[in-house]
C-alpha cells in the first residue's frame, strides 16, 4: 500500500529532511515494505488547506498549523500557541502531545483523520531592527509581524501595532522597513534571509510564543491498513514522533544560530518586560481557559504543560 | 508518464473542440484525479482550487497591474507611444513593425501582464499596420512576440510569482529582468529586419514621417515617470513589489486625470476590461492548478527530474536538458501552469549545481539567473503553437485574423528568441549584471 | 482626442481579450459597478496602508486579509462578466478545417461542457461554504467570517454557466 503525503514546507526545510522523509522510511521498514509513503514534490493544495486534504483524501497524510485559519474547530490546540511554555522543542512536543493528545481530547479536534503527530517548534522570539526592548514601554509604536490572534493580543496589550501577513512576505517588508521586527523562531531568521534586517533578538523564558502542528493520516485510509501495521506506524508516530520531530527542530535552531552567530544581539528580556508580558498573557489565557466550558480544564492543562517542560517552577 | 502523456493528449483535443483552456484544464484534472483517487477527493480538491486561488494574496498583482495598463492605455498614452516610437523608424522599410516592437517594450514597464501587453497593443497599433499594407502576417507576429516582453521588464507577475514560489528577492528578480529585456527589444527589432529583407512585400516601402506632437511627448514622459516612480518605490523601500501593483494603479490614475486624456466612458471601460481580463487569467490559474495537481498526482514532476537527475550529466547538460523539457511543455502549457508545475520541481535540483563560473558562486545569483531563464523559456512558449496564449489573445481580439497567419509571422521572433535564450544561458552577467 | 501621425482617425483602444463587445444589459451593468468598485478599493487599501505607515505611522493592520477578500469578490464578480463576453481563451487553430454548421455545433457543445464544470465548481463551493459556517471559519486579524465568499463563489460559478448555455454565436 502506497500512502501519499502531501508536503508544502521547501523540500529542504530541516522538519521535512529531518523529521518526515525519515519517518516515512522508517514506515516501510516496521511494516516489512507492506506501507509505503510517498512524499510528493508539489503539495496539492494551499497550506491552509493541508488539514481538510488529509479528511477528504486529497492525499493521505498531510501535516500543518493549527493556526492557519481561525475557526472554532482546533480551540483547544491552542494551549501550545501561548508564552512562556518551554525551550526547549523535544520536551514541548511530548507535553503537546501527552496533554493536548490526551485530557484535552486532540482526537475529536482531529475528526475524519488519525493522529500520527503534534508537535511544536523551538522558542518564539521577538525580533525586531529598531532597539533593544529593555521596558514595557519600548515596545510601544513598534510593527510586529506576529504569527497569530494571540501575539498579537499579547503584544498590542504593550501597544505595539502588530500585523498579519505570511511568512514570505515578512523578508520583502521587513527589508523595507515596512515593519519594524516579527515573532519568530531562531530557525525563521536564516530560512527567511532575514538576517540581515534584524538587530535584536530578545528571548523570553519559555519562549514568547510557539506554533502547534498537527500530522495526521486519512482515517479511511488509516482503517484500511492491517491491525499489525496500525500498531507498527503507531509506535513510531505519536510521543516518538514528537520526539524525532522536535530533535529537528532544536538541531535547526542550534545551526540557524551559529550562522547568525554575532550578527544579531541576542539578549534575555529583563524582569520588568518579563512581568508585563506575564500579566498580559494571564488575562488572554483565562479567557482562553474559559471559553473551553466545563468538560475541559484548560488552566490544569496549561500548568501541567509547563510542569512537564521544566519551566513551572518560575 | 504514460497516464500524464495520456491525459495531455485529451486536453489538446478538447481544447482544439473549442472547449475554453481553463474548462478543459479543469475537466481533464478533475476526472484524471478521480479516477486515480476518488470523486470525493477530487471534488473537495477542485473546489479548494477554486476558493483558494481567489484568495491568493499575491495573484492581487493581476488586476492592479492590468488596470494599471488598461488606464494608460485608454487615456491614450499607448498610442502616443506608438506614434513615438513609430518616429525612431518611420523611414525604415518594417518601420511600423518595429516600431510595434520598441512600444510594446515600453507598454511592458507599466504593464505587470503579458496578455494584457499583447491586448492593448494590437488595438493600439494593427491598424495603422492594416491601413499601410502591412502583411497580416508581420503585423500580429510583432504584437504577439512585443507582448511577451511584458513578463521580463519589470513589473511582472510571473516573476513575483517565481519568486515567491522559490523565496527569492522580488526586487532583484525585477532589477535581473530589465537588460533581458532589453536585448529581447533589440532581438525583434532585428528579427522584423530580417524578415523584410527576406520578404519585402510583408511591409510597404517608406513613407512620410509627422513630427513629435507634444500628446507623444507627454506619452512617453508619463510611462517613464510611472516605471521611476514603481522601481523608486520599491527600491526605495517606500512599497513591496506587491504592494507596488496598488500604488501603480493610483498613480496611472493622476497620471491620466493629469495629462486629461481620460474621459469617463474610457475609464469605465478600463475598469471592465480590468475585472474580465483578471477573470480569465483566474480561471486559467484555476484550470492549471487542478491539472497540475492530476499530473502530480500521477508522478510527473517526480518522473521529470528523476529523468533529468538519473541521465548523469554534467551541469551544464542538466541546465540544458531542463530547458529543452521547457520548451517541449511550453508547446503545450499555459505560462502560469508550467511555472507553478515545473519551478518547485527544477529549482531545488538547479540550486545545487556548480556551473563553475564564479559570478555563479553565490546560490542567489543561481536562483537569480535561472528566475531569468525560465521566464524567457515561457516567453517563449507564449508563442509557441498549438498552445501559444498571446497569440491566442490576438486571435480573441482580432477576430478575422486566422491563427495560422499570426504563428506564421511570429516563427522569425521565435528565432530571435532562442537566440537570446541561448545568449543568457551563456552570458550569466546579463542577467546578474544589474543585481550585483 | 484629435491627434496626427499613423493612428490619426483609429478606433478607440479595446483591450479587452474577448470576442464580442461588453454587454449593456442591466445585470451585466450592476456586476460590472461592483466590480469597478472592488477595484478602487483594493487600489485604496494599498494606499491607506502605504501612506498611513509613513505620514501617520499608522499602517493598516487588516490590509493583507482585506486585500485577500476584496481579490476573491472581485474575481468571481467579474467571472460571469468575462463568461458572456466570450472572454476566455480558446483555440480555434483547426476550427476553418470544418464546415460552418460544425462549427457553431462546436461552440454550442464546448458552452455546454463548460457549464457543466462551472455547476461541479459551484457545488463544491457551496460544500465548502456549509463547511466554513458549521467550523466557524473566519480571517486570523478582521475575524471577517469566510462562509459568505464561499457563497458568493458558488452564485458567480453558477450564474457564468447559466450564461455560457444560454450565449449565442455572432454569425
Ligand atoms: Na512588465
Ligand atoms: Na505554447
Amino acid at each position: 500500500e502506497e500512502l501519499i503525503m502531501s508536503s508544502w514546507l521547501p523540500p529542504k526545510h530541516p522538519i521535512v529532511v529531518n523529521a518526515f522523509e525519515p519517518w516515512a522510511k522508517e514506515v516501510e521498514k516496521v511494516t516489512g515494505g507492506r506501507v509505503t509513503v510517498k512524499i510528493m514534490g508539489k503539495p496539492l493544495g494551499s497550506p491552509p488547506a493541508h488539514f481538510d486534504m488529509a479528511r477528504d483524501g486529497i492525499a493521505d497524510i498531510t501535516y500543518g498549523l493549527h493556526s492557519f485559519t481561525e475557526d472554532d474547530r482546533f480551540k483547544r490546540a491552542r494551549l501550545g500557541q501561548f508564552s512562556f511554555l518551554g525551550d526547549d522543542a523535544v520536551a514541548n512536543s511530548k507535553a503537546y502531545w501527552t496533554i493536548y493528545g490526551g485530557k484535552l481530547d486532540a482526537a475529536s479536534e482531529h475528526k475524519g483523520t488519525h493522529l500520527l503527530g503534534l508537535f511544536m517548534h523551538g522558542p518564539g522570539l521577538l525580533h525586531n531592527n529598531k532597539r533593544k526592548i529593555e521596558k514595557p514601554d519600548d515596545m510601544a509604536g513598534l510593527k510586529l509581524r506576529v504569527p497569530g490572534g494571540y501575539v498579537g493580543d499579547l503584544v498590542s496589550s504593550l501597544k505595539a501595532t502588530p500585523l498579519f501577513m505570511s511568512s514570505p512576505e515578512v523578508y520583502e517588508k521587513l527589508s523595507r522597513g515596512v515593519i519594524d521586527g516579527v515573532a519568530f523562531t531562531y530557525e525563521a531568521m536564516t530560512a527567511f534571509n532575514l538576517v540581515d534586517y534584524i538587530k535584536y533578538s530578545m528571548t523570553v523564558p519559555g519562549g514568547i510564543y510557539n506554533t502547534t502542528w498537527f500530522f495526521v493520516i486519512n482515517e479511511g485510509k488509516w482503517n484500511s491498513l492491517s491491525e499489525k501495521d496500525r500498531a507498527a506506524i503507531d509506535a513510531i508516530s505519536g510521543e516518538a514522533f514528537a520526539e524525532r520531530v522536535g530533535q529537528a527542530w532544536n538541531n535547526a535552531d542550534v545551526v540557524a544560530k551559529e550562522k547568525v552567530g554575532d550578527k544579531v544581539l541576542f539578549y534575555k528580556a529583563g524582569p520588568e518586560v518579563v512581568a508585563a508580558l506575564r500579566e498580559a498573557a494571564a488575562g488572554l489565557e483565562k479567557t482562553w481557559a474559559d471559553s473551553l466550558g466545563n468538560d475541559y480544564d484548560g488552566a490544569a492543562a496549561l500548568a501541567e504543560f509547563r510542569q512537564m517542560t521544566g519551566v513551572g517552577s518560575e | 508518464m504514460t497516464i500524464s502523456l495520456i491525459a495531455f493528449a485529451i486536453l489538446l483535443v478538447l481544447v482544439f473542440a473549442r472547449i475554453p483552456i481553463a474548462f478543459a484544464m479543469a475537466l481533464v484534472g478533475g476526472v484524471g484525479f478521480a479516477l486515480l483517487r476518488g470523486w470525493g477527493p477530487a471534488g473537495a480538491m477542485v473546489g479548494n482550487a477554486v476558493f483558494e486561488t481567489g484568495l491568493n494574496y499575491s495573484l492581487s498583482v493581476v488586476p492592479l497591474f492590468i488596470f494599471m495598463g488598461n488606464v494608460l492605455a485608454g487615456s491614450g498614452i499607448a498610442q502616443g507611444l506608438f506614434s513615438a516610437a513609430d518616429r525612431v523608424f518611420g523611414r525604415m522599410r518594417g518601420g511600423l513593425a518595429m516600431a510595434t516592437v520598441l512600444s510594446c517594450g515600453g507598454f511592458s514597464a507599466v504593464c505587470g501582464s503579458s496578455l494584457a501587453t499583447a491586448a492593448t497593443m494590437s488595438k493600439v497599433t494593427m491598424p495603422s499596420m492594416r491601413r499601410f499594407g502591412y502583411a497580416d502576417s508581420l503585423a500580429t507576429g510583432a504584437i504577439a512576440a512585443g507582448g511577451t516582453l511584458g513578463i521580463l521588464i519589470p513589473p511582472s507577475v510571473v516573476l513575483i510569482i517565481f519568486g515567491l514560489l522559490t523565496e527569492a528577492d522580488i526586487g532583484k528578480l525585477f532589477l535581473a529582468g530589465i537588460i533581458p529585456g532589453v536585448v529581447g527589444i533589440v532581438g525583434h527589432l532585428l528579427a522584423v529586419m530580417v524578415a523584410v529583407r527576406l520578404n519585402p512585400e510583408q511591409a510597404p516601402p517608406v513613407r512620410e514621417v509627422h513630427p513629435m506632437t507634444r500628446r507623444d511627448a507627454i506619452s512617453v514622459a508619463a510611462v517613464l515617470a510611472l516605471f521611476a516612480f514603481i522601481m523608486t518605490g520599491i527600491y526605495g523601500g517606500l512599497f513591496t513589489p506587491i504592494e507596488a501593483a496598488g500604488m501603480g494603479a493610483a498613480a496611472a490614475l493622476v497620471i491620466a486625470f493629469a495629462t486629461g486624456g481620460l474621459t469617463r466612458a474610457a475609464l469605465w471601460r478600463a475598469f471592465l476590461d480590468s475585472a474580465t481580463a483578471s477573470a480569465m487569467i483566474f480561471a486559467i490559474i484555476i484550470g492549471a492548478e487542478i491539472f497540475s495537481n492530476f499530473v502530480t498526482f500521477a508522478g510527473l514532476p517526480g518522473s521529470l527530474s528523476a529523468m533529468v537527475e538519473n541521465l548523469g550529466l554534467s551541469p551544464w547538460a542538466v541546465l540544458l536538458a531542463i530547458v529543452l523539457i521547457y520548451i517541449v511543455l511550453g508547446c503545450f502549457l499555459e505560462s502560469l501552469s508550467m511555472i507553478l508545475l515545473t519551478v518547485p520541481v527544477f529549482y531545488p535540483l538547479v540550486s545545487e549545481l556548480d556551473f563553475g563560473l564564479a559570478i555563479l558562486q553565490d546560490p542567489d545569483a543561481v536562483l537569480i539567473w535561472f528566475a531569468i531563464i525560465v521566464v524567457v523559456v515561457t516567453e517563449i512558449s507564449l508563442i509557441t503553437p498549438p498552445i501559444g496564449m498571446n497569440v491566442f489573445v490576438l486571435r480573441s481580439v482580432l477576430p478575422d485574423v486566422p491563427l495560422r497567419t499570426i504563428f506564421r509571422g511570429v516563427y522569425v521572433f521565435w528565432m530571435a528568441d532562442i537566440v537570446r535564450l541561448a545568449l543568457i544561458i551563456g552570458l550569466p552577467v546579463l542577467s546578474l549584471y544589474l543585481v550585483t | 482626442m484629435s491627434r496626427s501621425g499613423p493612428m490619426a482617425g483609429d478606433p478607440p483602444p479595446d483591450m479587452i481579450p474577448g470576442r464580442s463587445q461588453h454587454r449593456q444589459a442591466g445585470w451585466y451593468r450592476l456586476l460590472a459597478g461592483i466590480a469597478a468598485l472592488l477595484i478602487m478599493m483594493l487600489i485604496g487599501v494599498t494606499c491607506v496602508d502605504v501612506i498611513g505607515r509613513y505620514l501617520l505611522n499608522r499602517p493598516f493592520g487588516g490590509a493583507y486579509e482585506l486585500t485577500q477578500m476584496l481579490l476573491a469578490a472581485l474575481v468571481f464578480m467579474a467571472l460571469p462578466l468575462t463568461s458572456a463576453d466570450g472572454g476566455h481563451v480558446e483555440v480555434d487553430l483547426a476550427l476553418h478545417l470544418f464546415p460552418r454548421g460544425f462549427q457553431r455545433l462546436l461552440g454550442r457543445l464546448a458552452g455546454l461542457v463548460s457549464a457543466v464544470v462551472l455547476v461541479y465548481f459551484a457545488w463544491r463551493l457551496i460544500e465548502i461554504g456549509l463547511d466554513q459556517l458549521r467550523g466557524g471559519t473566519r480571517s486570523a486579524s478582521l475575524a471577517l467570517p469566510m462562509a459568505p465568499l464561499a457563497f458568493l463563489a458558488a452564485a458567480s460559478c453558477a450564474v457564468s454557466a447559466l450564461v455560457m448555455v444560454l450565449r449565442r454565436e455572432e454569425p
